[in-house]
C-alpha cells in the first residue's frame, strides 16, 4: 500500500537536492565550456568556437587510441571476470569443502583501494626482483617486459582488473544461484539430463537477467578505469595503455585546456550512453522471452 | 541447499572443481600475503630477490612503519585521519539521507511529469546563460541564481495539468541509479573548476572538508538508495499499518519501527559506502592538494617518489588496505547470515 502524506517531501528532498546540485551544476558548466576555447595556462580569455573542440578531438589519433585501449581493457576484463566468476560461483554453490575460507578470500580484493592493489601489482610484475619473474624463471622465461612493452602492459592491467573484480561477479552469481527453485532440477534429474544439459537448459537461462545486470555494471565501471592504470603504467609506454579518463586528466589537469577537456568528457558521456543503450537493446528480447 | 551444481560429476570431476577453486583462492590471497611480508623487510631483504618466509628467508623489522609514523615519507598520520574523518562523515550522511529517500520511494507515491524535468534542465541552462552573458554575473554566481529559480519553477509546473507522460517511483529510482553511469571525470573536472571559481568568491571548497564530503555524499547516494530500497521492501508493511491505525506520525514510524528493523541493512550499506569513499581516487586527486589529501593520493604518490623502496611502498599500501581487510571480515560474517542476498535483484 502506498501512502500519501506531505511528509514524504521531507524524506526525499535532501537526497534529490544533493544529487541534483552535484550532477546538474557540473553538467551545465562543462556543456557550456565545451563550446569555448578556454585555457588557464597560458591564460587566454574564453572564445566561442562552437563545435571546434569536438571536431579537433575526433581528428586526434590519441583520442581514438584511448577509446580503443579502454574498450579492449573493458571487454576482455569483463569477459574473463564473468567466465571465471560464474565458474567459481557454481563450484561454491555445490558446496566444495572449505567454502567459508573461500568466501572471505573472495570478498577481500574488491574492498581494497585500486591504487594500493596497483602498487602491489607493480612489485609482483617487477621484471627482475618480482616473484612472478622468479616463478616464470623456473620455466626459462626470465625478465619479461611486463610493464615496459605495450601489449604486456595491457595484459597486466587486465590481469589486475580480473583479480580485483571477479569476486564481485562471484558474489552476485552466487546470490542468483541460491534463488533458483529446487524442483526444476529434480524434474531434470528424472529426465536423466546431464549436468552439462542442466546448466545450459536451466541454470544459464534462469540466471540471464542477473548475468545481464552484472555484466552491465562491470562494463560501465570498467570504462571509467583510471587509478589502476595511473599507478601501474601512467598510460605508458608512450600512450599504449592510456585510457579515456587518464587522457582527460592529462589534458585537463596537466595542460589546463578546459574547453577541450570538457568536450572530451562529453564525448565520453555520449560513448558510455551509446554502449549502455545498445547493450540493453540487444539484451531486451532475450530477457523478455524468458519471463 | 543441495549439491545440485555438481550432480552427475564423478569424484574426479569434483576434485578438479575443488582444485580450481583452491587455485583461484591462492591467486587471490598471494598478492596480499606478499604485501604484508614485504612491509616487514629490510632493504637488503628486498634487493636480494623475492623472499617469502619471515625469520627463515629474512629478518623482519618494524622500521618501515616507524618511518611512516614519523612522517619521513609524507604525512601519513594526518592523511590517515583525513581519510577516516571524510569517510565516516560522508558514509554516515549518505546512508542517512539515502535511507530516507529510499523509504519514501518504497512507501509513498510520487508523480513527476517528464515535462517538468525537461523544463528544469532548460530553465537552469537558459537562466545560467542569461545571467552570465546578459547580466554579466560570474559563472558560479549565475549557476547559483539559476538553480533555485529553475527548481521552484519546476515544482510549480509539476502541479499544473501539463500534457506528457507521468513518471512514478520506479523512474525516480532509475534516475538515482543512473547517476552512477556518469563517467566521474565529467563531474570531477567540472566540479574542480566550479569549486575553484567559488573559492575566488571567498568560500573555499577545494581542499576542504565540506567540498570533498559533499561530493562523496552525492556520489554514494545512488548506491545507498538502491541497496536500502530492497532492505525496506523486506520490512513487513503490517507493522507499519498497525502503527498508522494508532495515528503514529510517519517520521516516528520510520525512526522508531523501520530503522531498527533494518539495522543490519543500514550497517551493511554504511560499510559498503565507507569502503567506496575510502578507496576513491579520482575526486580526491582533483579536489584536494595538501590539507585534506586522502590516503589513496598519498599511496599513489609513493610510487614515483620512491622507486624501488618496496618496504616503504608496502607499508604505505598496507595502511590503506588493513581497515578494508577488517571490513571484509565483518561483511563476510553478515553475508553468511544471508543478509546481502536480498539486496541483489
Amino acid at each position: 500500500m502506498m501512502r500519501n502524506d506531505p511528509i514524504k517531501h521531507v524524506f526525499i528532498w535532501p537526497a534529490v537536492l544533493v544529487v541534483l546540485a552535484i550532477s546538474i551544476f557540473p553538467l551545465i558548466y562543462s556543456l557550456t565550456t565545451s563550446f569555448l576555447s578556454y585555457r588557464l595556462i597560458p591564460p587566454i580569455p574564453p572564445r566561442v568556437v562552437w563545435f571546434g573542440n569536438y571536431v579537433s578531438l575526433l581528428q586526434e589519433p590519441r583520442f581514438w587510441n584511448a577509446i580503443y585501449t579502454t574498450t579492449l581493457i573493458a571487454f576482455i576484463a569483463v569477459g574473463l571476470q564473468y567466465t571465471i566468476g560464474f565458474a567459481v560461483a557454481l563450484a561454491l554453490n555445490a558446496r566444495v569443502p572449505g567454502e567459508r575460507l573461500f568466501r572471505v578470500a573472495l570478498l577481500l580484493p574488491m574492498l581494497l583501494a585500486p591504487v594500493a592493489v596497483a602498487l602491489v601489482a607493480r612489485m609482483i610484475f617487477n621484471p627482475t626482483m618480482g616473484p612472478l619473474n622468479q616463478l616464470l624463471g623456473r620455466f626459462g622465461l626470465v625478465n619479461l617486459p611486463f610493464l615496459t612493452n605495450g601489449h604486456w602492459a595491457l595484459g597486466c592491467i587486465i590481469a589486475v582488473e580480473v583479480w580485483q573484480w571477479t569476486p564481485f561477479v562471484v558474489l552476485m552469481m552466487l546470490a542468483g544461484l541460491q534463488t533458483l527453485p529446487e524442483d526444476v532440477y529434480e524434474a531434470a534429474e528424472l529426465e536423466n539430463a546431464s549436468a552439462w544439459q542442466q546448466f545450459w537448459g536451466i541454470t544459464f537461462p534462469m540466471l540471464l537477467p542477473i548475468s545481464a545486470a552484472v555484466v552491465f555494471i562491470r562494463l560501465i565501471e570498467s570504462y571509467k578505469i583510471m587509478d589502476t592504470v595511473f599507478v601501474m603504467t601512467g598510460g605508458g609506454p608512450g600512450v599504449d595503455t592510456e585510457t579515456l579518463t587518464l587522457f582527460a586528466y592529462q589534458e585537463g589537469f596537466k595542460k589546463f585546456n578546459l574547453g577541450y577537456t570538457s568536450a572530451l568528457s562529453f564525448l565520453f558521456l555520449i560513448a558510455i550512453t551509446i554502449i549502455g543503450v545498445t547493450y540493453l537493446a540487444l539484451l531486451r528480447p532475450h530477457l523478455e522471452k524468458r519471463r | 541447499m543441495s549439491d545440485r551444481g555438481l550432480i552427475g560429476l564423478s569424484p574426479w570431476g569434483r576434485r578438479l572443481v575443488t582444485a580450481g577453486c583452491l587455485i583461484w583462492c591462492l591467486i587471490s590471497i598471494f598478492p596480499l600475503y606478499w604485501v604484508v611480508v614485504t612491509a616487514f623487510k629490510t632493504p637488503p631483504g628486498v634487493v636480494g630477490g623475492p623472499t617469502y618466509l619471515p625469520f627463515i628467508d629474512f629478518t623482519p623489522t618494524l622500521q618501515p612503519f616507524i618511518d611512516l609514523y614519523q612522517g619521513i615519507r609524507g604525512e601519513f598520520f594526518r592523511t590517515f585521519l583525513n581519510s577516516t574523518i571524510v569517510g565516516l562523515s560522508a558514509a554516515a550522511i549518505a546512508t542517512a539521507i539515502g535511507a530516507m529517500a529510499a523509504y519514501a520511494l518504497v512507501r509513498f507515491e510520487f508523480r513527476v511529469r517528464l515535462g517538468t524535468g525537461l523544463a528544469f534542465f532548460l530553465l537552469a541552462l537558459g537562466g545560467y546563460l542569461l545571467f552570465n552573458i546578459t547580466f554579466g554575473f560570474t559563472r558560479p554566481q549565475a549557476l547559483l541564481l539559476a538553480f533555485p529559480i529553475a527548481l521552484v519553477a519546476a515544482v510549480v509546473a509539476n502541479r499544473l495539468p501539463l500534457p506528457g507522460p507521468i513518471l512514478g517511483n520506479e523512474d525516480i529510482l532509475f534516475w538515482f541509479v543512473s547517476q552512477r553511469m556518469f563517467p566521474p571525470i565529467v563531474t570531477a573536472f567540472a566540479l574542480y573548476l566550479l569549486y575553484s571559481e567559488i573559492g575566488r568568491l571567498g568560500f573555499q571548497l577545494i581542499d576542504s572538508f565540506v567540498g570533498l564530503t559533499l561530493c562523496y555524499v552525492a556520489f554514494s547516494l545512488p548506491i545507498v538508495v538502491w541497496l536500502m530500497r530492497d532492505f525496506f521492501e523486506a520490512v513487513p508493511i503490517e507493522v507499519e499499518e498497525a502503527a498508522m491505525v494508532d495515528n503514529v506520525p510517519s517520521w516516528r514510524i520510520f525512526l522508531g519501527i523501520v530503522v531498527p528493523m533494518s539495522m543490519n541493512g543500514l550497517l551493511a550499506t554504511f560499510m559498503i559506502t565507507l569502503a567506496f569513499v575510502w578507496n576513491e581516487f579520482l575526486f580526491a586527486l582533483f579536489l584536494t592538494n595538501s590539507r585534506w589529501q586522502t590516503l589513496p593520493i598519498l599511496v599513489a604518490g609513493q610510487n614515483s617518489q620512491r622507486g624501488d623502496e618496496w618496504w616503504a611502498i608496502s607499508a604505505a599500501a598496507l595502511v590503506a588496505i588493513v581497515p578494508m581487510m577488517i571490513m571484509a571480515g565483518l561483511l563476510s560474517r553478515m553475508m553468511r547470515s544471508g543478509l546481502l542476498l536480498g539486496a541483489i535483484k
